[in-house]
């Protein structure tokens, strides 16, 4: 059994697991500079116990016997240790507005944001990776032109304004989809168009810059001279030797996605992880605001590993580190 | 000739992408002209619920942990007190069918019989000891509703349908504030049984509509409740309240016809959601008003000449009517002309830039002073708002610089500590519809939200407003104490809050309510 393991594990994998269990490590440390930073910076204005008295009169006693309640009378340090400990066991604390565990609260909202991500992630890529390729293949014609002004379009629009047109063209007038909420995949279509397009505005010059490079390249020359078709030769050949960079690109703005789509969200009335956590910060509601930034620098550093494996995947150079060769 | 399918390719692209868009535009106004001609309703297939759109979420039901005016939209279909207020802001009987003053910290309240909670357990005196005990005992102190209830003793229950309720001082508020949040009946059995935490996310009451569904940050659903005591008054099957953070976005749900009404529309989206067949606007005074603060122990705002000089120098009507759109009353003292203690025969500052010069001659304060004025930075009204108040002292000769500054920080520590300049803007909600509460929290020696202001003859009209049951002897003590304010000009009165619904027309029976809590009674739909 073992030697049929082994067997199975070549040589090439097993410094694929050690890559990723290195890089896993150094997850720990990023969270721990992560907590820190959040942890401290949060704690620097605003005071969570007088925005939850709001506008009463509460005397110092009950004051003191809500701070103690929330654990805010200990040093800053000691109730930091407290958090640590408690993260150990994945406890994310409670929220002081709802009462409600952290970890209920993010995994309510985990699917929306995931889902949102992945529609506006989608939206971009079935945009961009056409108009991309197109626009560097035919570089300097009309179809190019095209691609540019889109692209540029895509960057400079600001994404609530688009967001509203959306909402007015299709929901509104045209009524083919709902305004707002997250009940059906119909909602899910006019929020993944407002952030796709405007990553795809980014992605097509990305796409057509790097499609330019490798098309002057002399393994396309030769796979052309062999006699292959154009097609094949652009996505077999050169698309795939262009994609590295738009992995990269593309991993770390999902990442981003997961937590800083607040503006779409907010217009969209969806409930997503990036609404959760700016109103906790306006609540200084800690305990969600720490649990809410550390998951996001979780997501990250997953979906950066993934980008990192694909890159191998993409370029087998990358994982065997014998480029040069 | 590959190349050239690429581009056909594209080009068909585009043309559809053309027609598309025509079609648009031609199926806009088609839609238009419908809308306009035959009045067609999209909402009226929803059958007999009603959808209204809110900008939040409580994210806690727990009567007693909120203070929200989220909470209360909901909540006050769902929990009832010993006495409510009606829309017209009148003191009427909840729960309490009755009560009698025995001596001026002494009530009886006679209980309403066969009411029972929403899971069926009957209310009765019990309950009301109990949600009293909880609010005033360690549960309740632990949240922002337990200050407003102190003067409250102890509840006695003094019979199965009474209770008689001992104060710890004299309290002249204390029948609006029983009509607050707070003191929201619970019931005993079910709290007991679940457990707090339950209930924040489950809660029950004896209201006209039972919560049947609560997702956090979408929705929440209320249906009529079948065995509540007025329930003919209850036409409603069912009520659905959407949670829209964006204004925008709550208008286009209305034009489509997904929700039914629409709170906060903004004075800048009336003409577009009057454009629309099927939606009416209405109006409301809230008890919401807004000023300018000084910080009385900054020079040179703590010479009186100049806090005067600058009231002077706004025209707080122009303001009003340009960058509200005329939704906003001015007002003469820091609280709603619906409160009890707004002084009618005093009136606003005029608008007298002369005088205000004259008055900082007076003062000599030296031409391009700079005054520190800080706003929070996510309110885009009071920013504009703001730029006319710089502008207008500037015609007076002063320089103002504008701080705009994160919201919670500005609220929770810049200006408690003194440190939100020399004037700031400040917003007060004013629940209890009464000068005492705001009075006392804007100029009372050491609270929260007075970080510099003192003034002895302000201190014993407050203490002497508290010390009596009698609303003829408070009225003229307002009336004085408002006078002295409006003399030693603590603030900029700006003014009250209007504001403005949008309601899709098949509503009937609906009033905005002054104090955003929805009632439902006699309301219908078609």
């Amino acid at each position: 059994m073992q030697s049929t393991i082994s067997s199975i594990l070549s040589e090439e994998d097993g410094c694929m697991l050690s890559y990723i269990l290195r890089r896993l490590s150094h997850t720990v440390l990023v969270i721990i500079a992560v907590s820190l930073i959040i942890f401290f910076s949060i704690r620097l204005t605003g005071d969570p116990v007088s925005i939850m008295f709001g506008a009463g009169e509460p005397s110092q006693q009950a004051i003191d016997e809500l701070t103690a309640k929330l654990g805010l009378d200990k040093p800053v340090w000691e109730q930091y240790f407290i958090f640590m400990k408690d993260l150990l066991m994945l406890d994310f604390g409670t929220s002081y507005r709802s009462n409600s565990p952290v970890l209920d609260l993010l995994l309510e909202r985990a699917w929306p944001t995931i889902a949102l991500a992945l529609g506006g992630m989608s939206v971009a890529l079935t945009i961009a990776v056409p108009i991309g390729i197109l626009s560097a293949v035919n570089k300097g014609k009309p179809v190019d032109i095209f691609g540019r002004i889109f692209s540029l379009l895509g960057i400079s629009f600001p994404n609530f304004w688009l967001a509203f047109m959306l909402i007015l063209i299709f929901a509104v007038k045209l009524k083919w989809l709902p305004v707002s909420g997250f009940d059906s995949f119909s909602s899910l279509i006019l929020p993944s168009i407002a952030l796709g397009l405007i990553l795809s505005g980014i992605l097509v010059r990305l796409i057509r810059t790097s499609m330019l490079d490798v098309l002057k390249m002399q393994y396309v020359t030769t796979a052309r001279a062999k006699g292959i078709r154009e097609w094949l030769v652009i996505v077999r050949h050169a698309f795939r030797n262009a994609l590295l960079p738009t992995v990269t690109f593309v991993g770390l703005q999902f990442g981003g996605l997961l937590g800083g789509a607040v503006i779409v969200e907010q217009v969209f009335s969806w409930p997503g992880i990036g609404r959760l956590i700016v109103d906790s910060i306006n609540q200084r509601d800690y305990p969600v605001v720490q649990g809410g930034i550390i998951i996001l620098a979780l997501l990250m550093i997953i979906v950066n590993l993934i980008v990192d494996l694909c890159y191998s995947l993409i370029n087998p150079k990358i994982r065997t580190g014998r480029g040069d060769n | 000739m590959k190349k050239y399918n690429w581009l056909t390719m594209l080009l068909v692209c585009i043309m559809l992408l053309l027609v598309a868009c025509s079609g648009g535009t031609s199926t806009e106004n088609g839609n238009k002209n419908n809308g306009k001609s035959s009045g067609k309703n999209p909402a009226t297939t929803r059958g007999n619920e009603l959808v209204v759109r809110v900008a939040g979420d409580p994210q806690n039901w727990d009567p007693i942990d909120t203070y929200l005016v989220a909470w209360s939209t909901v909540g006050t279909s769902v929990f009832e007190g010993l006495v409510s207020r009606s829309l017209d802001l009148e003191i009427q009987p909840g729960l309490a069918e009755s009560w009698d003053y025995v001596d001026d910290k002494t009530i009886v309240f006679k209980l309403r019989q066969g009411v029972t909670f929403h899971d069926g357990e009957p209310f009765n005196a019990e309950a009301v000891k109990f949600t009293f005990d909880r609010l005033l005992g360690e549960e309740g102190q632990k949240g922002p509703q337990y200050s407003n209830y102190t003067s409250i003793n102890r509840v006695e229950v003094t019979g199965e349908y009474e209770v008689t309720m001992h104060l710890n001082s004299i309290d002249p508020v204390l029948l609006t504030k029983l009509s607050g949040y707070g003191a929201v009946i619970v019931p005993p059995k079910y709290i007991e049984e679940h457990g707090a935490a339950y209930f924040d996310m489950n809660p029950v009451g004896t209201g006209p509509f039972k919560m049947t569904d609560y997702q956090r940050d979408k929705q929440v659903v209320i249906e009529r409740y079948e065995d509540y005591w007025n329930k003919d008054a209850i036409k409603l099957d069912k009520v659905t309240f959407k949670v829209i953070p964006e204004t925008a976005t709550a208008l286009a749900e209305l034009q489509t016809g997904n929700i039914d009404i629409m709170t906060r529309l903004e004075v800048s989206q009336a003409p577009s959601a009057e454009d629309t067949d099927f939606i009416t606007l209405m109006d409301v005074a809230t008890p919401t008003a807004y000023s300018i603060r000084f910080d009385t122990s900054k020079a040179p705002v703590d010479d009186v000449r100049v806090r005067q000089a600058i009231n002077y120098a706004i025209d707080k009507e122009t303001i009003v009517k340009e960058i509200l759109g005329g939704y906003g009353n001015l007002i003469s003292s820091f609280q709603s002309e619906l409160s009890f203690g707004y002084n009618k025969d005093l009136q606003p500052y005029p608008y007298d830039p002369e005088k205000a010069k004259k008055l900082l001659a007076e003062a000599k304060i030296a031409e391009g002073t700079t005054l520190d004025f800080f706003i929070p930075g996510t309110d885009g009204t009071f920013k504009e708002i703001a730029q006319a108040v710089a502008f207008y002292l500037e015609e007076v000769g002063l320089k103002v610089s504008i701080n705009s500054v994160e919201n919670t920080t500005f609220q929770s520590e810049l200006i408690p500590n003194g440190e939100a300049g020399h004037m700031y803007k400040n917003g007060w909600g004013g629940w209890t519809l009464d000068f005492d509460n705001t009075a006392y929290l804007m100029y009372h020696e050491g609270e929260f939200w007075n970080p510099s202001y003192k003034n002895d003859e302000v201190e014993q009209l407050l203490a002497k407003e508290r010390a009596t049951n009698d609303s003829a002897e408070r009225e003229k003590i307002f009336k004085e104490l408002t006078e002295v304010l409006y003399e030693d000009a603590t603030e900029v009165n700006l003014y009250s809050e209007v504001e403005i619904y949008a309601v899709n027309k098949r509503v009937k029976n609906f009033q905005p309510p002054h104090d955003g809590r929805f009632r439902f009674e006699n309301v219908t739909v078609e």
